[in-house]
């Protein structure tokens, strides 16, 4: 049997991932037997929802990468419909240009694929946002055409161009020096957000008493923030062999992806509350499903993406 | 043949395309209604989509003997157009009240029902404004006060008409759901409470949010 030294760092993560998850199975799972109260049930779901996501990323970052940019693209298909459906914001007769939207998804990620890098930043900054408006005007309707204007392609930054940076990390150049490559900083992005979120939720569990923004998401406390914030920079440095960053860079990085996470999990908490799909505290089973998913990584990939790409790869 | 034709339009190729790529769901007692021998599937309708749906949720042995009711007047305009909804869509084409002569519209729904098939209909008669129920018809009152030994499976339909609203070609996907009731008997006597039960008991599968 192989020891953990002789597999290469992607096979290394993927054992600390599923690692992780059978630990938290087993410790929830035990849990239940002794105290089968609502929030264990919620840990339990939660880890089941975990195990499939986890199954669904690896098998995407290790096999073949058109199969990862195919999963990734619809990922953020399926987000943004998500988003323009439960959205209070675009007219009736704005049918049709979201329907550019949903083409604008394929485009991306071909660009991705690529590796394309400038048309890969201005397609949807420049050009969506461009494009979008101008198809609204040729339809006519003028009544709250400007909520539209910036509704649909926002929706397109939040679901589409983000997400796509995921991809993007398996288009970047080789290093020298640098075994893990594109997909080892896939799985250090995904796998840290997702810990984050974890470890700002146990945090706050444990010790949470000052509430951050109450009105928004009552559950987030300082507490649980900073020490998600230590956590997750303490687990960035142990995963450095995924990154070609040094022991200061990790540290940033570990930094950068908790901070940004937790803007990215608010503002999805705070649209949801907009559109009254939480206002009972939690949201309605079926509706904002991706969207939880992927709130904190839609905001962390892109920061980490450039983080990355401006220390390691320009 | 035609079985499998059905089969695999529905279940092979319109199932998968409406839950993967149109972002519809299922929900409620969809899975207990692949038990029943003969029913009437009763829906609020907005859209083309509907009778889709309601096709793909159908197993193989009921695809055959379910007929969705339309129209004549729309979809028996040109005869090409008639046969293409018959035979893959499985549709019994009947004449609305107030159109010309020949054979009642009930009556031909009664032969079918006696010959142990199955209806899906929507007693709004058109697709109406997208998510606002018009009143119903009194046809399916009459049916099942006829056949009382034949279920009624209530079906509460959302979202579908912003996918292909009436009137549009282009089909955008968005998420909707389709909520599906037990099949039950009616309670009622009267023709207008019966239509009165089978309304409610769609509203009410809007108001009891099903998971």
């Amino acid at each position: 049997m192989p020891s953990i030294d002789n597999l290469n760092e992607i096979q290394q993560m993927i054992a600390v991932i599923f690692g992780v998850l059978v630990l938290a199975s087993v410790l929830f799972w035990t849990m239940g037997k002794f105290n089968s109260g609502p929030q264990v049930q919620e840990l339990k779901t939660r880890t089941k929802s975990w195990w499939v996501m986890a199954a669904i990323f690896t098998t995407a970052a290790v096999v073949h990468p058109a199969v990862s940019f195919f999963a990734f693209g619809f990922l953020s298909f399926a987000a943004l419909r998500e988003l323009s459906s439960i959205s209070k914001n675009t007219r009736p007769e704005d049918r049709s240009v979201i329907f550019w939207a949903y083409l604008a998804v394929p485009v991306q990620y071909y660009i991705a694929y690529m590796g394309w890098f400038a048309p890969f930043l201005i397609f949807i900054p420049v050009f969506m946002f461009t494009w979008i408006p101008f198809v609204l005007v040729l339809k006519g309707h003028t009544q709250d055409i400007a909520r539209s204007m910036s509704v649909i392609p926002t929706h397109l930054m939040l679901t589409v161009f983000s997400i796509s940076h995921l991809a993007y990390l398996l288009s970047l150049p080789e290093l020298p020096q640098f075994n893990a490559g594109g997909r080892g900083l896939l799985l250090f992005v995904v796998f840290l957000t997702e810990m984050n979120d974890v470890f700002q939720f146990t945090w706050g569990k444990l010790l949470g008493r000052h509430k951050i923004i109450e009105k928004v998401s009552p559950n987030k406390t300082w507490e649980g923030f900073i020490g998600g914030l230590l956590s997750t920079i303490a687990t960035a440095f142990f995963l450095r062999f995924l990154t070609p960053f040094n022991e200061f860079q990790v540290l940033g990085a570990g930094l950068l992806i908790a901070c940004s996470g937790f803007v990215g999990d608010i503002i999805v908490s705070a649209v949801k509350r907009d559109f009254g799909l939480k206002d009972t505290g939690t949201a309605i089973k079926g509706h904002g499903g991706i969207l939880d998913r992927i709130d904190s990584l839609a905001i962390s990939s892109p920061f980490f993406f450039y983080y990355t790409y401006l220390l390691c790869y320009s | 043949m035609h079985r499998i034709v059905l089969f695999v339009v529905y279940r092979m190729l319109m199932g998968p395309l409406l839950r993967i790529l149109l972002g519809i769901k299922w929900k409620g007692a969809y899975r207990e209604l692949k038990q029943q021998k003969q029913f009437i599937i009763v829906a609020n309708h907005n859209s083309h989509i509907d009778t889709m749906a309601l096709m793909s949720s159908l197993s193989f042995w009921q695809l055959k003997y379910t007929h969705p009711v339309a129209a004549a007047t729309y979809f028996g305009k040109k005869k090409w157009l008639g046969w293409l909804t018959r035979f893959f869509v499985n549709t019994i084409l009947i004449k609305r009240s107030h159109e010309g002569t020949g054979p009642k519209a009930l009556d031909v729904l009664q032969k079918y029902i006696s010959k142990g098939h199955s209806l899906i209909i929507f007693p709004e008669g058109s697709r109406g404004e997208p998510e606002k129920l018009q009143a119903f018809h009194k046809g399916i009152g009459v049916l099942l006060e006829q056949n009382p030994q034949i279920p009624f499976v209530p079906v509460w339909i959302t979202g579908t008409g912003k996918i292909l609203p009436k009137g549009a070609l282009l089909t955008v996907p968005f998420e909707a759901s389709l909520t599906f009731g037990v099949a039950q008997f009616t309670k009622a006597k009267e023709v207008q409470d019966i239509v009165e039960e089978v309304k409610n008991a769609i509203l009410n599968l809007n108001a009891t949010f099903i998971p």
